[in-house]
């Protein structure tokens, strides 16, 4: 590979689309899929915003809490909380909160929310298969997310709010957890198999309700349990709230469609995650959400370095301990370029299948992203300027 | 090597890892090393992420158990045809075909918490005892380490709400082939990184504590040292590499004085990833108690295709000597590391 190919290490790029995103945007969502550095990302874009005078909050629904341990918060909280960690600057108009999402006490309070009185919302929070479903539904978590990024948007506290997403699979369910929440919680069908016996009076329907009766029998076999009496139950008891939830989960779903909401999705240059990061990006075209960028984190890079020929490469090898030695950083070299080479393949190839979507590469850093400092150094890789010259090493 | 005597011998591995570690390659790679090594193996994905197949270089896997290595079958496990199996199993056919006509499996699924764990279990379980047509080894590629604990122990959550009947019956097969040391073994993935770090040994600890049988974790992508031994005369030649210059020029190699600082500075790099690897690992195996920790070596063209699979999977086949060792590197795969 020419020197001049191994100068350009990061692919070409304008100017750094998160500056804009950071500046502008009310709500950016990270998404991409595991161990990525969504989280890191994510705070890292936070920082930038509020050290540029952002009132800005960052939220992780990641339950393996890895935001807290790059911010030094250590406790789940259901609201935001001031990051207190060394090299924040104190004065200044903005501000960084962060938050990670006590699920289960979100899901509580939206049952609280819409219930039409507190016996009803008790009946529902005391409910066994509710406790469940709360803590285990896929799509629960998602959803819940969705609803307090919602709630702190709507309350004005912040200019800028970034949410951190579990890894893409249930990114997705991200989009779709309204739709399927409400589903679940709307499906007549499966109150009418739990309780079809009041309901129906209906001469036609009679059919139906015996064979809706035999099956909860089986069901009931099959189970041998109360559980479908908890099931039942629980509908019961969520009865007329439906249409609150609904209408909550497309407020919702509009504001994530909303021109100052952007999603940046998050890889690393290896296969998978970039098959991962190119299907999202598909994704979120077909729901014309506004995507904003695309990050590629731990990107390798070589320096310059003239081809050696293969007899002087023999030479070195054969030569005294130095020889070798150089024979050896040779080929350590030549890993380091077509490890590189095969990245910007793989980078750009994923970029050919998405028009127009604003990349930004950061190289592989020395250590693992655990403090401010660590954020604000990847921050400074996020937001480089355009022509800005990469430091080797 | 422990790894070696448990793909002889078990005949359920569970794999599981924090997300981004490789979990699904090191079962593909667990899976064809078994194969390797004689034993009928079925490799079996239960998230519906279709990870499997592109490491075979299929398009997609489904409930059918198909070939896709030597000796090796893959499947991917759906909920709805394995709610209506087992349903079958247990004499409620009419149910089943009801249910599908209803269009309702996907709802119940969905519906109770659990459930759908239970009959993803219920699959592996089944596939690892069947008695005609079975297999010596079912490799599954489990759920991520936060949520492996509850997928596993599905069938007993549902049974303490199921007090009788035939759930309650199953949970309790599932349960004596998941406690079996002997027949089965969880494995962990990890990356030689901090967090993943980190996690393995928070999934080791809540395994340990759920009583179930964890055999090994695989250190994916380590870095290879291939400059092991001579850190101190790197270290005097980036002070002065006046000697380099010297064996450049008298080899011809044609290698200027910024030319040799880059060499020098990305072998600097390389070190100190691969000092900082083996720090993690040394805390890993420190912190997993006596657990064998195997090691993978990090395959510059990433892992996405088969030769790639077949690569790991003879490092698994025949391991390197000593855990902790300096990791030789393979040919086809170059070292580099990814923190």
């Amino acid at each position: 590979m020419s020197p001049a190919a191994t100068r350009t290490a990061a692919v070409a790029r304008a100017a750094s689309p998160l500056a804009e995103l950071a500046r502008s945007a009310r709500i950016v969502v990270c998404c991409g899929s595991g161990g990525v550095g969504k989280t890191s990302t994510a705070a890292a874009v936070a920082l930038w915003a509020a050290e540029a005078g952002r009132r800005t909050c960052v939220l992780t629904i990641d339950p393996a809490r890895r935001l807290a341990q790059a911010l030094g918060l250590d406790l789940l909280s259901n609201s935001p909380r001031p990051v207190t960690g060394k090299g924040l600057p104190a004065g200044g108009p903005g501000s960084l909160d962060a938050m990670m999402l006590d699920m289960r006490r979100t899901f509580d309070e939206v049952i609280e929310r819409y219930a039409r009185d507190e016996e009803q919302a008790d009946r529902i929070l005391a409910n066994r298969f509710y406790q469940r479903l709360s803590s285990t539904l896929a799509g629960t978590q998602e959803y819940m997310a969705m609803e307090k990024l919602y709630e702190l948007h709507e309350s004005q506290r912040y200019d800028l709010l970034v949410v951190d997403t579990p890894p893409t699979r249930s990114a997705l369910d991200f989009l779709d957890a309204p739709d399927n929440l409400n589903e679940l919680l709307d499906a007549r069908a499966f109150r009418l198999l739990i309780a079809p016996a009041q309901r129906i009076g209906r001469g036609y329907l009679r059919g139906l309700n015996m064979a809706t009766t035999a099956m909860t029998r089986m069901v009931r076999r099959v189970t041998g349990s109360e559980l479908l009496a908890d099931v039942g139950e629980f509908f019961a008891a969520f009865e007329g709230m439906y249409d609150g939830f609904k209408e909550r989960a497309r407020l919702v779903y509009d504001q994530l469609k909303h021109p100052s909401t952007a999603f940046v999705v998050v890889a690393t240059p290896e296969e998978a995650a970039l098959r991962e990061a190119a299907f999202f990006a598909g994704r979120l075209a077909a729901d014309r959400m506004p995507l904003g960028a695309l990050v590629v984190n731990r990107v390798h890079q070589s320096g310059p370095v003239p081809e050696v020929p293969a007899a002087a490469r023999r030479r070195l090898a054969a030569g005294g301990a130095d020889g070798r030695l150089l024979a050896d950083l040779l080929e350590l070299h030549d890993g380091l370029e077509a490890l590189a080479a095969a990245e910007r393949r793989r980078v750009r190839s994923l970029l050919a299948s998405v028009p127009n979507l604003g990349v930004v590469t950061v190289p592989l850093l020395a250590d693992d992203v655990h403090d401010v400092q660590g954020l604000r150094r990847l921050g400074g890789y996020l937001f480089a300027e355009p022509a800005a010259p990469r430091k080797q090493g | 090597m422990p790894s070696l005597e448990l793909l002889d011998r078990a005949r359920l591995l569970v794999v599981t890892g924090k997300g981004g570690t490789g979990k699904t390659t090191v079962a593909a790679a667990l899976a064809v090393a078994a194969g390797l090594r004689g034993r009928r193996t079925l490799v079996v994905e239960v998230e519906g992420r279709q990870g499997l197949a592109g490491l075979f270089g299929r398009r997609f896997l489904d409930h059918q158990e198909r070939r896709v290595a030597e000796r090796v079958k893959g499947l991917a496990v759906d909920p709805e045809a394995s709610l209506r199996e087992y349903l079958g199993r247990y004499g409620f056919a009419p149910l089943a075909r009801l249910l599908t006509w209803a269009r309702l499996t996907h709802f119940i699924t969905a519906a109770a918490p659990g459930l759908g764990d239970v009959l993803l279990v219920g699959k592996v379980w089944e596939a690892s005892t069947r008695a005609q047509g079975g297999y010596d080894l079912v490799v599954l590629d489990a759920p991520p380490t936060g949520r492996v604990v509850p997928f596993l122990r599905a069938p007993q959550t549902v049974a303490e709400l199921a007090r009788v009947g035939p759930i309650r019956h199953q949970a309790e097969q599932v349960r004596e082939l998941l406690d079996d040391r002997e027949r089965t073994g969880v494995v962990l993935a990890c990356v030689p990184e901090e967090l993943p770090v980190a996690e393995t040994l928070e999934g080791v600890a809540s395994l340990r504590a759920a009583a179930l049988p964890v055999a090994s974790v695989v250190a994916n992508r380590v870095t290879a040292d291939r400059l092991g031994g001579r850190a101190a005369r790197l270290a005097a030649l980036a002070k002065d590499p006046a000697p380099l210059a010297e064996a450049a020029g008298r080899a011809g190699a044609g290698l200027d004085a910024p030319a040799l600082g880059v060499l020098l500075a990305e072998a600097r790099d390389r070190q100190r990833q691969v000092a900082r690897e083996r720090r993690l690992l040394r805390e890993l195996r420190a912190g997993v108690g006596g657990l064998p920790v195997v090691e993978l070596p990090f395959l510059a063209g990433g892992v996405g295709r088969p030769e790639e699979v077949r690569a790991l999977a003879g490092h698994l086949a025949a391991p390197e000597p000593a855990p902790g060792a300096t990791g030789r590197e393979p040919r086809a795969a170059r070292a580099e590391a990814g923190a």
